[in-house]
């Protein structure tokens, strides 16, 4: 039946080719009945073609399939719709017909067959037969080729059948836009119903049409249908996609036969698709996830949500707590609420991670609450006032040391006051982040509070030489940190003065950030003075010299070796610097930063072995690192804990490790940074 | 040899949690700790011992991962995990640490 469908369209088209109804066409034609003749009204046109239908039947197909009569009759009814225009008449009604009988029961292909008809049937009207001709001999081609690809596809042919219906979907969408470009797609129509044609024209012999029918189906602009030279499966060539050739006889191959070969443009085009659905799903399965809340959410949350239940456990020791509060601080969930599940007279210490959230009655609870504090450590205390300061300066009486980092509300006379009553209890004092903080209060704090051991200064903006006098009678400090001041307000001179007064008494100094600093620091005074020195940090220091860091430490005999060295970002420092180092500390060494010391070189790194004790090691942008290095590096120390790598390109995943050593920042690793 | 489709994990007081390997999985320091290149104890034989935390923190904890596992790709309305909240704070602990 879809033959005698092809035989009514194709005797049109091709004149030349007579196939079972071509005998039909011409004795209608000689009755004067053509089909192109816009006269005869659909109802007329109609019942002929259902009678050849029923003809052709008893003739060429005895055994056609039961479903063929209920498809001629469903075909009959789309002919009342297309009666209310009837200018497109006999095209249209075999338009109809056409995928009606092939696809049967397909009532989506039926409309999509009628689309087809009604958008061609303009250009079709006056004079089929020529116009089809025209345009279907050039792409006719020669009857080898249809023959062999003739029995590809009768092989094929099953599968494809389960597929046409979805075939004829994607060729009506494409034929709108076709439409434009060329007048003939009438064809596309047949595409549809052609793999249920193969099988008759094998059958019977009939190789012609399948011939028409394919090039007619040929789409022009998008995708291409096309046959493997290799395995004759059928594949489609996607628009714009050039399909893998194959070498042996240049044929076209599908992306099967491509892929076990060679990898065509065609094929890379295809997988491209999917990496991207799956990156999407992931993001959903993400999505997912995040809306089950972590358990340590649920448990901040429920702290949170019942401060009044939690209070009740005090049994916590204090590191817990301290871990809590570190915890909590990270979350942001430190407020003046939580604040008092750390509140406790018993408590000596305090330390407050991240005090943003705390009001000021918050602050000044603390007092309250733990009178007996000793140390208290705030950071990010933004919203302490002079109000809150001036009550601890009353009710805190035994605080002995004192953190503030980010004080930017408290004013000069608060710090005054602060040092004035505190006075000789005052152990360590730590500021950082205060702009505020100026000469007259570090002058009152050292004429104050005499017995101060640990001073730590940082971002002081302030800060500049003069402030270094008032330190330098500190006489009994023992840990020296001036970070980060203002560029150029500490000069070297000032600095090596300061030293030279308080240098023998220090076991901790960092000079972090004082970019301005030259060699004489270190030789003029570090080397001589500082001979209890166990932690020197030196790190941002900017102008030192190779030969400044080798001359104190090759002659560094007065200091039996540093616990910690940090030479971070000294980028000029080349390798005998880190040989001094190495030669005169080594063994006592425990943690040692390198940090962006590019200059270095294998030679210098493989002394890193003489440091059996070192258990940190930050070698971070320290380009000649590689997995020999590390490897001798591991074996000569075993203490070894951490290893920090970011940056060092030469180090694999190779690279020797053991139980108990981590190495962070190595390519290719995965790491979570809250592990850091 | 063949990984088994069970770990144990060990509390403090010595109560043992036999649990699939996958739901343990579900804490990024047990991955880890399965997971690592090294032969370590825990990746070879499954069993690992969690020296600060008490067996009543060790079974919320595995309630959790189970908790997690089931409604992990699930569309409907998902239940509240319940938290004692005596044990909160512990459990905010053992959570911190097993990254969980």
């Amino acid at each position: 039946m879809s033959r005698r469908n092809r035989g009514a369209a194709g005797t049109t088209f091709v004149n030349n080719v007579r196939g079972p109804t071509s005998a039909l066409t011409s004795f209608l034609n000689e009755r004067g009945i053509r089909r192109a003749n816009p006269a005869p009204a659909p109802p007329v046109a109609t019942p002929p073609e259902n009678q050849d239908d029923n003809e052709d039947n008893d003739d060429d197909e005895p055994a056609s399939p039961p479903n063929h009569t209920a498809s001629s009759s469903s075909s009959s009814t789309p002919a009342p719709a297309t009666s209310s225009r009837p200018t497109r008449t006999a095209r249209l009604t075999r338009g109809r017909n056409l995928p009606a009988r092939s696809t049967g029961v397909s009532q989506s292909n039926e409309a999509d067959g009628v689309d087809d008809g009604s958008d061609s049937s303009d250009s079709d009207e006056d004079d089929d037969s020529d116009s089809d001709n025209k345009n279907l001999i050039p792409i006719a081609i020669s009857a080898s080729t249809t023959r062999a690809v003739r029995t590809t596809r009768s092989r094929v042919a099953v599968v494809v059948a389960s597929s046409s219906s979805s075939n004829a979907v994607a060729s009506s969408s494409t034929a709108k836009a076709k439409a434009a470009a060329s007048k003939k797609r009438p064809r596309k129509k047949d595409a549809s119903d052609d793999s249920d044609d193969e099988d008759f024209h094998d059958i019977t012999g009939h190789i012609t049409r399948s011939n028409f029918s394919h090039k007619g189906r040929m789409p022009q602009g998008s995708n291409k249908i096309v046959f493997c030279s290799r395995c004759r499966a059928r594949f489609t060539i996607k628009a714009g996609t050039t399909p893998a050739v194959d070498e042996d006889d240049g044929g076209l191959l599908c992306p099967t036969c491509a892929g076990t070969e060679s990898p065509g443009p065609s094929k890379n085009a295809l997988p491209k698709a999917k990496p991207v659905k799956r990156a999407r799903r992931k993001a959903q399965k993400a999505e997912i996830e995040c809306q089950i809340p972590s358990l340590q959410d649920l448990c901040i949350q429920k702290i949170a949500n019942s401060i009044e239940d939690v209070e009740a456990f005090g049994d916590i020791s204090d590191l817990s707590l301290d871990k809590i509060c570190k915890i909590i601080s990270r979350n942001r969930s430190l407020n003046a609420d939580t604040l008092q599940l750390f509140l406790d007279s018993r408590h000596n210490e305090l330390t407050l991670y991240d005090c943003t959230d705390i009001t000021a009655v918050g602050l000044q609870n603390i007092a309250q609450f733990c009178p007996n504090l000793r140390s208290l450590k705030l950071k990010l205390c933004g919203r302490i006032t002079n109000e809150v300061m001036d009550y601890y300066i009353e009710h805190l009486t035994k605080l002995t040391s004192l953190m503030l980092i980010g004080p930017i509300l408290i004013l000069e006379h608060t710090y005054i006051t602060l040092f004035e009553t505190i006075g000789e209890r005052f152990e360590k004092f730590e500021l950082k982040g205060s702009s505020r903080f100026s000469l007259k209060a570090i002058k009152a704090l050292c004429d104050s509070c005499p017995n101060i051991t640990h001073l730590r200064l940082g971002d002081c903006n302030l800060m500049d030489d003069e402030w270094l006098e008032p330190i330098a009678g500190l006489t009994k400090l023992k840990s020296l940190r001036i970070r980060n001041p203002e560029p150029d307000k500490l000069t070297t001179p000032a600095v090596v003065k300061l030293i030279q007064v308080v240098g023998s008494g220090l076991e901790e100094l960092e000079l972090k950030g004082c970019n301005g600093l030259t060699d004489e620091v270190l030789v003029d005074a570090i080397r001589p003075c500082c001979v209890r020195v166990e932690r020197l940090n030196l790190s941002g220091c900017e102008e030192l010299t190779t030969d400044g860091v080798e001359a104190l430490f090759k002659e560094w005999s007065v200091n039996p070796g540093l616990a910690y060295v940090n030479l971070e970002n000294c980028v000029m420092l080349k390798d005998e610097a880190l040989m001094a180092v190495t030669e005169h500390s080594g063994d006592r060494l425990e943690e040692l930063n390198l940090s962006g010391m590019d200059e270095l070189t294998k030679d210098a790194l493989r002394t890193l072995t003489r440091c059996v004790n070192l258990i940190e090691l930050d070698a971070s942008w320290v380009r000649a690192m590689d997995d020999d290095t590390m490897e001798q590096l591991v074996d000569a120390a075993p203490r070894l804990a951490k290893v920090t790598v970011w940056g060092d390109h030469r180090l694999t995943e190779c690279c020797s490790s053991r139980k108990g050593l981590r190495v962070v920042g190595r390519e290719g690793d995965y790491v979570d940074l809250r592990f850091l | 040899m063949s990984e088994s489709e069970y770990v144990t994990l060990e509390s403090s007081d010595g109560f043992q949690f036999v649990i699939h390997r996958e739901v343990a999985m579900l804490s990024g320091t047990v991955k880890n700790m399965l997971s690592s290149p090294g032969h370590f104890t825990e990746s070879t034989e499954g069993v690992i011992q969690f020296r600060d935390i008490k067996a009543i923190i060790l079974e919320k904890v595995c309630q959790y991962w189970y908790y997690k596992a089931r409604h992990l790709n699930s569309v409907t309305e998902i239940p509240h995990f319940e938290i004692e909240p005596e044990y909160a704070l512990e459990t905010l602990m053992a959570a911190d640490f097993l990254d969980t």
